[in-house]
């Protein structure tokens, strides 16, 4: 037994052993590895940081939902005027929402090692998600999200490098899910058109981006998850 | 003798199997540990420019946070004031509702900003980009050729014609931008460039923008409130 185990023992460390210096082989010096973890370090900690001022601006959004909501129990003039704010929140995104829709999928299709291809359209471009809910707004979509991240008017996709990015630095990360509340009929028409998103179905044939979508009778998207400051327009009265 | 030899074949054999089990389980514990590094790709096999860029946009989104913050902060404050003193801060309440008229297009709008006038046709997905780059750079309020542009307004090209909201617009177009010159700027440079190559583009820096057009806000028929 005991030259048993002692077999076993060998051939494991060995064969891990190989397979790390396999591993190891291909890595840079350690000053370099040091401080590709030092940039990634602060990624997290200011995604982290990124995460409880979302939740310090809800929390706070609350506060202020029920002030208002005070006032207006004590004053009819206010009464109106928090109507109507109420109504250009849900237009905002502000308030969540429920109701029949789409649910779009998409993610990375496979690298073709291709030397002669060096377009990446086997990767999903921010480009992509932004032209698939333009085409959504055009086929009637009353609210859109994109990997629970509410479509707001101040919404922009761009990349940061290699990373996607919406909405106050929030990383968008394969796969993608697009939601949209709508007549379902009429968002699968639009993104069924042949005449819409024809580069991205060329490629979706060619690389396998999993480009589909289903119809719900119930979908839930949250409220987006911050506010919204404005700083140089002025209204004219 | 017999028995004796057949013992031996036996250790062999355990031997032997267990050898491979101990090799399987040594290429296991390894897959493993790559599989867990291909899982983590997303951000530890990115490049440094990538995730010193990240860095950036996530120092400038988080300042932006802080700044929400503080503003809700002082319009709680004055809300609870005006509560505690037994009355209403109607005036607070206001300025709310007008900030996100004006961030949903639903009132006409001065302020600093851009002219961009484009001399010749666009696709609609130039048009996308570009748009998408200035409210990246905190556009507040934008308009083409006398239609008021949100994020939900639809871009869209038949052939060479544009759509804005299923409106056609023709070239010349005029852009206007309400926002931080200094910001909007080099966003506007960026899609400018390219353009340039096509269409002839000319961004002008205007102390005062007005955009007076409004956007006629959809009725909800299938989205409900509450999650």
């Amino acid at each position: 037994m005991t030259v048993l185990a002692s077999v076993s023992l060998a051939t494991f460390l060995v064969t891990a052993a190989a397979a790390t210096q396999f591993r190891s082989q291909p890595l840079p010096p350690s000053n370099r590895l040091a401080r590709d973890e030092a940039l990634r370090q602060s990624v997290n900690q200011l995604e982290d940081q990124n995460r409880v001022l979302k939740a310090r601006v809800q929390g706070l959004q609350a506060q202020v939902k029920a002030g208002e909501d005070q006032s207006a129990n004590r004053s009819s003039a206010v009464q109106l005027v928090k109507a109507q704010l109420d109504d250009q929140r849900v237009i905002a995104g502000l308030t969540p929402l429920h109701g029949p829709g789409l649910t779009i999928l998409l993610h990375d299709g496979a690298d073709p090692n291709d030397p002669s291809d060096r377009s990446l359209g086997w990767t999903v471009h921010y480009q992509d998600l932004q032209d698939i809910v333009n085409v959504l707004w055009a086929a009637g979509a009353e609210a859109v999200t994109v990997n629970g991240q509410r479509v707001v008017p101040t919404t922009a996709f761009h990349y940061a490098g290699v990373n996607i990015l919406v909405n106050n630095a929030s990383r968008l990360t394969a796969p993608y899910t697009v939601t949209a509340l709508g007549n379902p009929s009429s968002l699968a028409g639009g993104l069924g058109d042949p005449d819409q998103l024809a580069e991205l179905k060329s490629r979706n044939r060619i690389y396998g981006l999993g480009f589909s979508w289903l119809r719900s009778t119930r979908l839930s998207l949250p409220a987006y998850d911050a506010t919204f400051l404005v700083k140089y327009a002025q209204p004219i009265s | 003798m017999p028995s004796r030899s057949a013992e031996r074949t036996a250790r062999a054999q355990r031997l032997i199997i267990i050898s491979l089990i101990a090799l399987a389980l040594g290429f296991l514990l390894v897959v493993q540990l790559r599989s867990q590094a291909a899982v983590a790709r997303t951000l530890a096999a990115q490049d440094d420019t990538s995730v010193a860029l990240l860095i950036n946009d996530l120092n400038r989104a988080n300042n932006q946070l802080i700044q929400q913050g503080v503003a809700l902060a002082q319009q709680e404050a004055q809300l609870r004031q005006a509560l505690a003193a037994g009355g209403t801060d109607a005036q607070s309440i206001q300025k709310e509702l007008t900030a996100l008229r004006e961030i949903n297009g639903d009132v006409p709008v001065h302020g600093p900003g851009l002219q961009i006038q484009i001399q010749g046709t666009v696709l609609d997905f130039e048009l996308q980009d570009a748009l998408n780059s200035l409210r990246n750079a905190g556009a507040e309020a934008m308009a083409l050729n006398g239609y008021r542009i949100i994020s939900s307004t639809p871009v869209q090209s038949r052939g060479n014609t544009l759509l804005i909201d299923g409106h056609a617009v023709s070239a010349p177009l005029s852009l206007l931008v309400v926002g931080d010159p200094e910001q909007l700027g080099p966003a506007a440079d960026l899609s400018a460039s390219s353009l340039q190559t096509r269409v002839q583009v000319d961004i002008q820096r205007q102390t005062d923008i007005a955009i007076t057009e409004v956007v006629t806000s959809r009725p909800l028929i299938y989205a409900q409130l509450g999650k």
